[in-house]
């Protein structure tokens, strides 16, 4: 495999000022993040203390093998949403090591209204078991959720992915075989309550930990009971009586120790057998990133820069280099692993979603996974290109797409719009893992053409009432939609509703990328199936 | 989740991983790596920190590990965590009388189905050419005494059982 | 030379003494009988011995202490001699007798011997008598009503002791008269319970004073020998750790009249076999403090220095032969130090310790001789002594012995059973010892040596015990290669 050569000046001006632009990026998502995990305020942190509880990231590190890995997913869950007052969702999601093993850790938080489940906390949750389920990953629940905002309940129980989602997924993780382990570290009240039900395994700590439908307030509206928590769902009863829970703890840390002891005897993931040497360390500095991704969104960039830095020694295997050049296809190694990467240097053509959708093919066929890297604008338009069918050649390339049976990994680098999100295995696609960078953009257009279009609509509307529009009122007209658009269309945004798995700092993607490529690999890559490709 | 050994009546947690040269061993103040231990027979091995080689001893009993390095022996007792969280807090250490070193026991001043208060003497013992009383750390009944006199016992052993009855 | 008269000998102790006297009995060509407690089942002076007859008793140390049992036994394994060892029944005269009366021969001095050194009192007011030096005292049963108050005019510090028995149990140093009756108090009660004798007598306790003991040797033709000083100042507790011959505290003059005041008691004493004048030594004066009526702990670095066998001259002399030497004959040579290994943690107030012996290498070479009492795989109890082992060495010169001690306690390996052997080897890198400083309060004085530095240096131990321990190391091996490779890395 050819390593590539980089043409970037690193000392150039244009580098210099990308990398001052996207060094700040960089640093704005890890204070979001930072502010996200752990600013608190005191009085929650005091609350947990008195009531002997740890902190959801304390319990997190705990749980976790020392020196391993652990990939945050999400983080900035609803970080656009209920007026920023509920972060992360109170949900911790990630994939950790615990005792050897790949897992996913779900974990409330109850820093955050008391662990209060938000439409968004619950979209967060059935994502984190889909992943369980795609990926065969084992999961940990550690519970400590005060149940359901009532108020927004609307959005979050009656749908098919809604609250039930989260039962009915794990349920079919455990008909898979895919074990659970929960611990009960706080009250875990109504729904809450099938979490660790529904966990082959559950441990409830002492004291703290209690489960039931309805806690002692709704008893005694229900039936005019007074009874404690204890008594109701608390550790001695519950491992003693009901046998809900499994195993008794006497403290938090107890319960991680029996969970972890649960988790060091599942069996161990058999791996898909894909193509794999031992790693090494890309030639070209990750950093170099922050320099290479430009400024300004609209400017354009050489994708196998990006792939310089991110994949085995910057070596590329390109597939097709002299054709559909707008559409980057070729082989290279991450961690070891080989890999089929897809990556945009432009709009898509007819050729470019040809040649996508066949390299999607041989690697489906040679058991390679796919790794889409995403800077779209969508497919071309205009009645020459719909004359060549690239309607019909793009709907080849969805198919592919669609139907490929290899994990597939999408991260969109600077900006995903249009049918070319699509085509380019967008969240609708099932890609098993997705992620942004902090710059980018997703959305049916771009900015600045979609406001174009909207302020169009709005000035006939208004021309239809009678005025005239002048520049200054079409300006007007148009601020506040570019603002909107914007905002809307941004990463942050697309992370807030979960659209994404989480933004990642550009030199974290290969980090992320083996971890979750490690955990797709749990799951048997079947034999390629597709459906009909239109000719 | 750390592991925790215990030598001199002190816990040292620690944590051990893989790294690539052998592994790698983090301390609650330092991180010593690459270290390797390859055994060459029985109890003995060598040591290797950061490319420096020490020649070992070493028995293994159980939880207890017996290390010799340089001149020096130490006791290193391996702490299950899913023992040592089980036992934190469990109250029945309170209803026990247990051996503070080990000894033997020279007269039994209780007997059992007795009602003791804290602080009631309940057994001389002799360790080290001295006497000691062993008191009972709180009120209650005899309900075991464990040792009979002339009998020697190991440290941390138990001399003395109480029951709560009566009170 | 004629043959000796024995054929078997029993050998009526245990642990390192018991094959150190197995030793020269096979030396000899003499079989060896012992008697031993179940608690020592598996220890190699029962497995060495030609014959091995259990006792029992209420306690182990009961066992060792029952007359009739032991003689029964020496009946039984037809022994022509018995060899006591030291401690049990080494000094009891009744023994001695009750051994004699069985038609065997008792291996040390005669029963009067054993009386009148056995008694402090007696023995101290037999030293004066006879003109040699001891410190002032008084003497409970002199008039026991007034023992307190002729204590009081002795002035402080003193010490106070048992009349009976001896290695250091029941003794107390007293520095305010204010605890005076206290420690009586606690001195008597112990000795009742060791030796069933609660007398007891006070005397002058000398500051910071060395303790020096001469061997002597006599037999039955009124010949009488000393075979040099040896120096036992290292104590903790009263209880020897470190010895050495000869002493470097004394001048040649002074060596000389201290060996011949003791050989001079010895004569006075018509006592024959082997024995140990002990004195308490400290600025420029001696005074007699006890005699041992036996073979001592650390006769082995008087044996070093001399050449001389002293168990089988104790079985030559019970033997009614004629020392085979005069004074002018022996020798010392070079510098001996023995260093005593105890089952038991200096670090945390030499609490004894136990374990099973699971690892045991000594170490060897040119000049190092070791007198163990344990195997590998035997249990080591508080049943007994804690002494486990001597290591001793031999040198041209104190310095180099001192070295050549300290590399043999780092050489030697017990795993098991915790051990003194660090604190042995503290002492000999000190440099109060190695300039020859030392006197009984020393280890006292310099508590850092005991404690040592419990955390220094612990991280190469955590590493063997991690990488030795399976739940340590399977969990840094469970986690997958790629994982171990990212560390701990977030997003």
């Amino acid at each position: 495999m050819q390593r590539i050569a980089s043409t970037v000046d690193v000392k150039s001006h244009e580098f210099r000022l990308n990398q001052l632009h996207n060094r700040r990026l960089a640093a704005e998502l890890k204070e979001r993040q930072r502010t996200v995990r752990f600013n608190r305020a005191e009085r929650e942190l005091e609350r947990l203390r008195r009531q002997n509880k740890l902190f959801v990231r304390d319990r997190i590190e705990a749980l976790l093998d020392p020196e391993t890995p652990f990939l945050e997913l999400s983080t900035l869950a609803a970080n656009k949403a209920y007026d920023g007052e509920v972060p992360g969702a109170a949900q911790v999601v990630g994939i950790g090591i615990v005792a050897g093993h790949e897992v996913i850790v779900h974990a409330d938080d109850a820093s955050v209204k008391s662990g209060a489940w938000y439409p968004l906390s619950v979209k967060k949750i059935v994502r984190a078991l889909d992943i369980a389920i795609e990926n065969r990953l084992p999961v940990v629940h550690l519970c400590d959720c005060a149940g359901g905002f009532l108020p927004l309940q609307a959005e979050f129980f009656a749908d098919r992915y809604y609250a039930g989602r989260i039962f009915r997924n794990q349920s079919i993780l455990s008909k898979m075989g895919v074990p659970q382990v929960a611990i009960a570290m706080g009250h875990c009240t109504a729904g809450g309550a099938y979490v660790p039900a529904l966990s082959d395994y559950n441990i409830i700590v002492e004291g703290t930990g209690a489960i039931f439908l309805g806690g002692p307030p709704v008893v005694k509206a229900a039936t005019g009971e007074t009874v404690s928590v204890e008594e109701l769902g608390g550790a001695h009863m519950h491992t003693s009586v009901s046998g809900t829970s499994d195993y008794f703890a006497h403290s938090e840390m107890h319960a991680i120790a029996i969970a972890r002891d649960i988790v060091a005897g599942f069996n161990p993931a058999t791996k898909a057998s894909i193509n794999r040497v031992a790693p090494e360390p890309p030639a070209y500095d990750a950093s170099e990133l922050y320099g290479i991704l430009p400024r300004d969104p609209r400017v354009q960039f050489d994708m196998r820069e990006i792939i310089a830095r991110l994949v085995d020694g910057s070596r590329f295997h390109e597939y097709q280099p002299r054709y559909g050049e707008s559409l980057v296809c070729g082989f290279a190694r991450l961690y070891g692993y080989q890999m089929g990467l897809i990556a945009n240097n432009g709009a898509l053509f007819s050729d470019s979603a040809l040649k996508g959708a066949h390299f999607i093919q041989l690697c489906d066929k040679n058991r390679t996974p796919l790794l889409f890297l995403q800077n779209i604008t969508g497919f071309m338009v205009g009645r020459e290109y719909e004359r060549r069918g690239i309607t019909k050649d793009g709907a080849k390339l969805i198919m592919a797409v669609s139907g490929a049976s290899v994990p597939k990994f999408t991260v969109i680098c600077n900006r995903s719009h249009g049918a070319g999100t699509f085509a380019m295995a967008g969240r609708a696609f099932d890609s098993r893992f997705m992620f942004s960078w902090p710059q980018s953009q997703i959305s049916a257009m771009g900015a600045e053409q979609a406001a174009g279009v909207l302020t169009h609509v709005k000035a006939r509307q208004l021309a239809r009432a009678g005025g005239r529009l002048s520049e200054q009122d079409l300006a007007a007209i148009r601020e506040p939609i570019v603002e909107e658009y914007r905002e809307r269309s941004s990463a942050y945004y697309a992370t807030s509703e979960i659209w994404d798995d989480g933004i990642l700092d550009p030199v974290d993607t290969r980090n992320a990328l083996a971890i979750v490529l490690s955990a797709s690999l749990n799951t048997p890559i079947e034999a390629p199936r597709y459906g009909v490709f239109r000719m | 989740m750390n592991h925790s050994f215990e030598v001199d009546g002190v816990a040292y947690q620690l944590s051990l991983s893989r790294c690539q040269q052998g592994y790698r061993l983090r301390l609650s103040n330092e991180v010593i790596a690459p270290i390797a231990f390859s055994q060459q027979s029985q109890g003995r091995g060598v040591l290797t920190i950061a490319g420096e080689s020490e020649p070992v001893r070493f028995a293994i009993d159980g939880d207890v590990i017996h290390v010799h390095i340089r001149g020096r022996t130490r006791i290193l007792h391996y702490r299950d965590p899913l023992r040592t969280l089980a036992c934190a807090n469990n109250k029945l250490h309170h209803l026990i009388a247990r051996a503070p070193m080990p000894g033997l026991v020279v007269t039994t001043s209780v007997s059992p189905g007795q009602a003791v208060s804290a602080g009631t003497p309940l057994m001389k013992i002799e360790s080290m050419k001295l006497e000691t009383i062993i008191r009972s750390p709180r009120d209650g009944v005899i309900d075991r005494i464990h040792f009979n006199e002339g009998e020697s016992f190991e440290q941390d052993a138990v001399l003395v059982t109480l029951s709560e009855e009566g009170r | 030379m004629r043959e000796l008269p024995f054929q078997t000998i029993l050998i009526a102790n245990r642990g390192e003494i018991a094959v150190r006297i197995i030793k020269t009995l096979r030396g000899l060509g003499l079989r060896s009988a012992i008697v031993y407690h179940d608690a020592d089942a598996g220890t190699p002076a029962v497995a060495m011995a030609d014959t091995a007859i259990a006792i029992s008793g209420r306690t182990p140390i009961a066992a060792y202490l029952d007359i009739p049992q032991i003689i029964a036994a020496a009946h039984k394994a037809s022994a022509d001699a018995l060899h006591p060892g030291y401690g049990f029944l080494s000094e009891n005269a009744e023994f001695a007798r009750a051994v004699t009366k069985a038609g065997i021969a008792f291996i040390g001095p005669a029963p009067e011997s054993i009386e009148l050194m056995g008694d402090k009192i007696r023995a101290r007011n037999f030293v004066q008598r006879n003109g040699f030096p001891v410190a002032p005292s008084a003497i409970e049963e002199d008039d026991p009503a007034t023992f307190t108050f002729r204590a009081r005019t002795v002035g402080v510090p003193l010490l106070v002791k048992p009349s009976a028995g001896g290695g250091g149990k029941g003794m107390r140093i007293v520095r305010d008269l204010a605890n005076l009756e206290d420690a009586i108090a606690q001195a008597r009660s112990e000795a009742q319970r060791y030796f069933g004798d609660g007398r007891l007598y006070i005397e002058r306790y000398v500051e910071n004073p060395r303790h020096i003991e001469v061997q002597v040797l006599g037999d039955s033709f009124g010949n009488l020998v000393h075979l040099f000083e040896r120096e036992c100042s290292v104590q903790r507790r009263f209880q020897k750790v470190i010895e050495e011959a000869p002493s470097p505290a004394l001048s040649g003059t002074l060596q000389r009249r201290i060996c011949e005041a003791a050989a001079g008691i010895a004569r006075a004493a018509k006592y024959q076999n082997a024995g140990t004048v002990e004195f308490i030594y400290g600025g420029g004066e001696f005074y007699f403090l006890e005699m041992n009526t036996r073979l001592q702990v650390e006769h082995s670095v008087t044996e070093v220095i001399t050449g001389i066998d002293l168990v089988a001259q104790q079985i030559y002399v019970a033997a009614g032969r004629e020392l085979g030497f005069s004074q002018s004959d022996i020798i010392s040579k070079g510098h001996a130090i023995e260093a005593r290994l105890y089952a038991e943690a200096p670090e945390r107030g030499y609490v004894p310790t136990t374990g099973k012996v699971l690892v045991l290498e000594y170490p060897d070479g040119d000049g190092i001789r070791i007198d163990s009492g344990i195997v590998q795989g035997q249990q080591i109890t508080t049943a007994f002594d804690p002494m486990l082992a001597k290591i001793i060495v031999h040198s041209p010169t104190r310095i180099e012995a001192a070295l050549k001690a300290h590399r043999a306690m780092r050489e030697l390996v017990l795993l098991g059973c915790e051990t003194n052997a660090h604190f042995l080897t503290r002492i000999l890198r000190d440099e109060a010892f190695l300039s020859g400083h030392v006197h009984t309060g020393y280890l006292e004085e310099n508590p850092h040596i005991a404690s040592g530095e419990p955390e220094s240096d612990v991280s190469d131990f955590l590493a063997t015990a991690a990488l030795l321990t399976r739940p340590v190391r399977d969990s840094a091996d469970a986690v997958p290669e790629l994982h171990a490779a990212l560390g701990s890395w977030r997003n």
